[in-house]
């Protein structure tokens, strides 16, 4: 019934529509606001329970029954850095790294300490803008009457910027800059301690949960190198330099390993599915919006 | 900083109030202001007389996205400060009296709700915010500076907190913070004086963490009366539980799918409790949930069927919107708050904000009745009611040439740009026609009162048609380069045609019809770009299409379309040959342009660097529509409806660095703007709305033009520059820095006026003589003097009228100045950008403020006048008495 191309190619001739048209218009974005908006909001919704299910919301009390997986970061093209991370929900609970050092030909070995976890707050957050997504649509269920295209509209850019945020807190991992990076609490998580010139990161990028790890050198004081304090980035080259307590640093090495997380991929696959039926929606609504706009001059 | 502002803008609101969806509410401690913040991003102040009379003050703007939460910012009432924030992170700091934006900051989180509280710090007490939002701390914020001092952090369960609240405890003298997260967890912080203290950035661990299983909590908020309870409003129940140890001593479910948003108490053994659909209900808790009582506590561990408590009152909304014979259809939830007065008369009042624009007030009785009671609403208006009210109703810019015979609204204009050479504005309109007219003089006719009221269809104005429906967007691409023909006038419109006009003739040149879209962009494609798109101009579509379309080959080179989200920003990688699509969902798309091939299509970090390394290879050519920094000059030629959403901060922040700026008296830097007296900026808050339209005179501009001018006439003791500097020095005494200053630009404008000439005498004679020709052909835009036009508006608008009337004779015979029909609404540019506009209502505020004095009908208009200019003029008195001194001569 509804075929948005056909619409919207009768949108210039709109001023010059028979009454007839408009008639058939007036039903088309009646049936669109009863039968079609209330449809794909069960759609939306289906998809995004979906979602939600994926990021296993713990229950207060019951942290400890949330499965626990285990993901093994490495790379087929170099075997320096190896990391084996615990993932129970949205918290680290156990991390092995094993660091090879080129020169020396060591193997360091650090693991998290007994009392310590590390939330991956870029799964929380996103968590959380699914459930309010979801909070959302919830409070217009199939009884709910929309009365105009506004309201709908409305709606779904609500529903989508929760989504947007939610994608783009796993598509866009924080940036830091190296400083920040080094005074981390994440510094502090392991055992044995992390030497001064070993920094680790942990982020998600996309579905990949990623470990990288940044070997630094002391420059000298009286060095003839021009130092330039690094910005923030998500991932710093090797050459990036920074200052801490009085200190400069170079970063020598930079190990990126990653693995994937299926559910991670799963919920990014549910997040563009709704964000495309938001969209389409939003875009069956304006067709019509020349036609409630209209008037006659 | 008033000092510095050179700059005054005048608003012209036209007869449709802006859209104003209410996110968020506050009301000031003395009861006497409302603060609304919208969907849109602005923030409306509305004045309440102590009989709760309210009429809307000012708008501000500044926010490039929808409030989320509003509250005050400071605690002594002689300097009342507040502060907002929006989605995208952003904090002001206003000054309420004013409009002043005091304090602004950045953070990359967004905050839902701000508390203020002062904290006792040794012997003083320290204004903070306490923020909490889309992050899992609580934020401490300087409430001066708008600083993270400190954050209060959880150690066991950190998640985002939903709701908290701030009480002091009279035992301990202690600060105790109280917060419920999203999964349902209870956490406390205790405030030491120490914690306090604090500089540095050391997180505060909580005291106390206890699961109370509630999802969805809404609102938690302490009795201030017994100290002993704690009320937790979630979306499917309340309860009131015990503040000591949090047992549930009640709970309340929610009825016929409605959802509970909030409540607070409003005595010790009553509670107020609002749905989301806005109804509101007075709940009589049980005795087992008074402490005052003895069976308090009686029911903890019981079935909580027991204790339901009766409902005593109920605030039936709904019922109210049939007063109204044409209720405005609500488009999302409305807003409602309780707020009580600490000071006389102690108004206890319900207030609700909606999607219309509406504020209702309903005062909460003190008397407790046994039967279930409905109470109506006290007073209620939306800003286009108050905007109705008006006589005379609020002007737009060419109501006189809009209103039709027998229709009383005008054709709203829908779209506008100004062109500064020419002083003439461009208005797309709703009916699908353009309309080119004197900016000066049809300011004139709207503002001022004098002989041209008396003829029709004042001043000469020429139409184009052509559009079928609503015109969306204008552009005049000369003004941007001047490789453009400054003959070209592009518009764009809903009925999916982009024209190319004629200014001068009024002839359509050409149409195309590319796009399967309304039209909602025009942009100018950048300097550097191949030879062949350089003569194009990029328009974009609500088809979610980009085409270049080439205004010499009169044909569409390059057609990107089917891009699944609508576009928000446009960048160019001109060495490249790239046009990058930035669209909503954050994808970004890279087409050729010589080819119209798709290069690439990213998301996520990719997308966010290719987008950032446009902005480092030509910072000149970021577009408007989301990234601050552009320059004045394309701003003022972007009339695209996304950018004007966001042109309240980044283009006045723009226009604010370009024109108030000017200190650097770096005589080769002088800003181009500099020679332009007026800018006439068309401004929307929503998509929907027709444009206003705000003059902005540079003051300093208007003086160099008129000295230029007076400089240029055949007087020969004037001609040369260095005499000009000996009577000006006679004029303005000792010669302040700033005299000087416009004495060095008057001299480099004129300099420059005699090499134009001469230039054009010399090489560009034909060019000169065919455009003379053009000129004569313009025939019914009537050569006017442009500069004399803007002095005469600007020094009508400001004159303080009505307080001398021997000054006022003297100024209508001598200077031929004209009185203003009506108050005129000035705004103020505060720092960053940020903008106050008066609303035309602004008078009937001034009016019922005075009129407890004054008899309220020898009060004159004028006397209005005048007041609201007062406020005004203090900022310009300097060059106003530069610019009147040099009047008479004139």
């Amino acid at each position: 019934m509804l075929n948005p191309q056909r619409s919207l190619s009768e949108g210039p001739t709109m001023s010059a529509a028979s009454q007839v048209e408009r008639t058939v218009l007036e039903e088309e974005f009646n049936w669109l606001l009863k039968e079609e908006v209330h449809a794909v909001l069960k759609q939306l919704q289906d998809v995004l329970k979906e979602a939600s299910r994926r990021f296993s919301m713990p229950s207060p009390g019951l942290e400890s029954q949330l499965k626990q997986e285990n993901f093994i970061l490495g790379s087929s093209t170099m075997d320096q850095v190896k990391g084996v991370l615990t993932l129970q929900g949205e918290v680290l609970t156990q991390a092995d790294i094993n660091l090879k050092v080129a020169k020396s030909s060591q193997v360091l070995h650090f693991q998290f300490r007994e009392d310590k976890q590390w939330k991956l707050q870029q799964i929380q957050d996103a968590r959380n803008h699914v459930n309010q997504a979801l909070l959302l649509l919830s409070s217009r269920d199939s009884s709910y009457h929309f009365k105009t295209g506004a309201e709908v509209n409305k709606l779904m850019d609500a529903v989508m910027l929760q989504l947007t945020r939610a994608r783009n807190r796993l598509t866009t991992p924080a940036s830091l800059t190296l400083p920040e990076l080094a005074t981390s609490g994440l510094m502090k998580m392991f055992s044995p301690p992390m030497p001064g010139d070993v920094m680790v990161n942990f982020y998600i990028n996309l579905s990949k949960l990623c470990l990288t790890v940044y070997q630094l050198h002391v420059l000298p004081p009286n060095t003839t190198k021009n130092f330039k304090p690094a910005g923030s980035s998500v991932l710093h080259n090797p050459g990036a330099m920074f200052e801490l307590n009085n200190n400069r640093f170079e970063v020598s090495h930079v190990h990126k390993v990653e693995c994937v997380v299926p559910w991670l991929n799963d919920t990014l696959v549910f997040f563009t599915i709704s964000l495309q039926l938001c969209q389409q929606l939003k875009d069956k609504i304006s067709v019509f919006s020349s036609f409630w706009n209209y008037r006659p001059f | 900083m008033s000092g510095n502002s050179l700059v005054l803008p005048i608003v012209l609101w036209g007869r449709t109030a802006p859209t104003h969806c209410i996110s968020s509410l506050l009301v000031m401690d003395d009861f006497s202001t409302i603060i609304t913040g919208c969907h849109d991003g602005q923030i409306c102040l509305w004045d309440m007389t102590p009989e709760l009379e309210i009429c809307p003050r000012a708008m501000l703007f500044g926010h490039t996205s929808s409030i989320t939460c509003l509250s005050k910012a400071s605690a002594c009432s002689d300097k009342q400060y507040m502060v907002s924030a929006s989605e995208s992170g952003e904090m002001c700091l206003w000054d309420v009296n004013d409009g002043r934006c005091i304090e602004f900051t950045k953070l990359a989180c967004a905050h839902v709700d701000i508390q203020f509280y002062q904290f006792t710090v040794g012997t003083q007490k320290e204004g903070r915010l306490l923020c909490n939002g889309h992050y899992p701390e609580i934020l401490v914020v300087d409430s001066t500076s708008l600083e993270v001092l400190y954050s209060l952090v959880s150690k066991i369960c950190p998640d985002w907190i939903s709701s908290m609240s701030i009480i002091r405890s009279h035992r301990t003298q202690e600060d105790t913070v109280v917060a419920v997260s999203v999964t349902g967890i209870l956490k406390v912080w205790i405030i030491t004086a120490e914690v306090s203290r604090m500089q540095d950035l050391d997180p505060v661990f909580e005291e106390e963490s206890k699961p109370i299983y509630c999802q969805g909590c809404q609102s938690i908020s302490f009795c201030t009366y017994t100290q002993s309870s704690l009320l937790v409003v979630c979306s499917n129940y309340w309860r009131v539980l015990d503040a000591g140890d949090y047992s549930v001593l009640c709970s309340v479910s929610s009825e016929n799918d409605q959802s509970w948003a909030g409540g607070q108490f409003i005595s010790a053994d009553r509670v107020l409790i609002w749905t989301e659909d806005g109804c509101s209900y007075i709940y009589k808790l049980p005795a087992s949930c008074v402490s005052a009582s003895e069976h308090f506590r009686s029911d903890v561990g019981k079935t909580q069927d027991g204790s339901v408590p009766p409902l005593v009152y109920s605030i039936a909304d709904r019922s109210d919107k049939q007063l109204f014979i044409c209720p405005p259809l609500l488009i999302c939830p409305p807003v409602t708050r309780f707020f009580f007065g600490r000071r006389e008369p102690f108004h206890k009042l319900l207030i609700q904000g909606d999607s219309a624009g509406r504020l209702s007030l309903w005062s909460i009785p003190d008397t407790c009745s046994e039967q279930p009671q409905t109470t109506t609403v006290w007073s209620s208006i939306s800003l286009q009611e108050a905007f109705d009210k008006l006589v005379p109703v609020s002007a737009g810019i060419i109501d006189q040439l809009s209103v039709l015979p027998g229709k009383d609204q005008p054709i709203k204009v829908t779209a506008s740009v100004y062109i500064p050479s020419q002083g003439r504005l461009v208005c797309g309109r709703e009916d699908g026609s353009i309309i080119l007219v004197p900016a000066t003089q049809t300011a004139i006719v709207q503002l001022l009162q004098g002989e041209h009221m008396l003829r029709r269809g004042w001043p000469p104005h020429r139409t184009l048609r052509g559009h079928r429906n609503k015109v969306t967007c204008v552009l005049y691409p000369y003004q941007v380069s001047p490789r453009y023909d400054q003959r070209s006038l592009v518009s764009g419109g809903v009925d999916f045609s982009v024209i190319v006009w004629d200014i001068f003739t009024g002839e359509m040149k050409h149409i195309f019809c590319v796009h399967g879209g309304e039209i909602s962009q025009l942009i100018v494609p950048p300097e550097n770009c191949s030879t062949r798109v350089q003569h194009c101009v990029c328009s974009v579509a609500s088809d979610h299409s980009v085409g270049l379309l080439s205004l010499r080959e009169r044909k569409c080179i390059m057609l990107a379309s089917r891009h699944l989200f609508p576009i928000q920003v446009i960048k160019w990688r001109p060495a490249d040959d790239y046009l990058v699509v930035g669209c909503s969902d954050g994808s970004v798309y890279v087409w050729q342009m010589d080819t119209g091939a798709l290069d690439r299509c990213v998301m996520g970090i990719t997308a966010v660097e290719i987008l950032n390394a446009c902005d480092e290879v030509a910072p000149s050519t970021v577009d408007a529509l989301s990234h601050s920094a552009v320059n004045l000059k394309q701003a003022m030629t972007r009339r695209s409806l996304a950018a004007l959403k966001n042109m309240a901060t980044h283009k006045l922040q723009t226009l604010a660095t370009n024109l108030l700026a000017t200190d650097n008296a770096d005589k080769g830097n002088l800003p181009k703007y500099s020679h332009n007296a007026l800018v006439v900026q068309a401004m929307k808050t929503n998509v929907t709305d027709p444009d206003m339209h705000i003059l902005f005179f540079d003051v300093e501009a208007v003086i160099i033009q008129l000295l230029t001018e007076e400089a240029q006439r055949p007087n020969p003791t004037l001609v040369s520059p260095e005499t000009l500097q000996k009577s000006q020095a006679g004029a303005d005494k000792g010669g302040s820095f700033l005299a000087n200053k416009i004495f060095k630009q008057v001299k480099e404008t004129m300099k420059e006026t005699i090499k134009e000439h001469l230039l054009d005498e010399d090489e560009e004679e034909e060019e000169e003589q065919r455009r003379r020709e053009e000129k004569s052909k313009s025939l019914s835009l009537l050569e006017y003097n442009l500069t004399m036009d803007t002095a005469k508006l600007f020094m009508s608008c400001l004159h303080a009228w009505g307080l001398n009337l021997q000054l006022d004779n003297i100024c209508m015979d001598r200077l031929g100045m004209l009185r203003p029909h009506c108050p005129i609404s000035f705004g103020l540019i505060s720092r960053g950008g940020h903008m106050s506009l008066m609303l035309p209502t602004f008078k009937v505020c001034v009016w019922s403020a005075l009129s407890g004095s004054v008899e309220s009908r020898k009060l004159s208009l004028s006397d209005i006048v005048g007041k609201g200019t007062y406020g005004v003029s203090r900022a310009v008195t300097t060059h106003t008495c530069c610019l009147s001194s040099h009047w008479p001569t004139l």
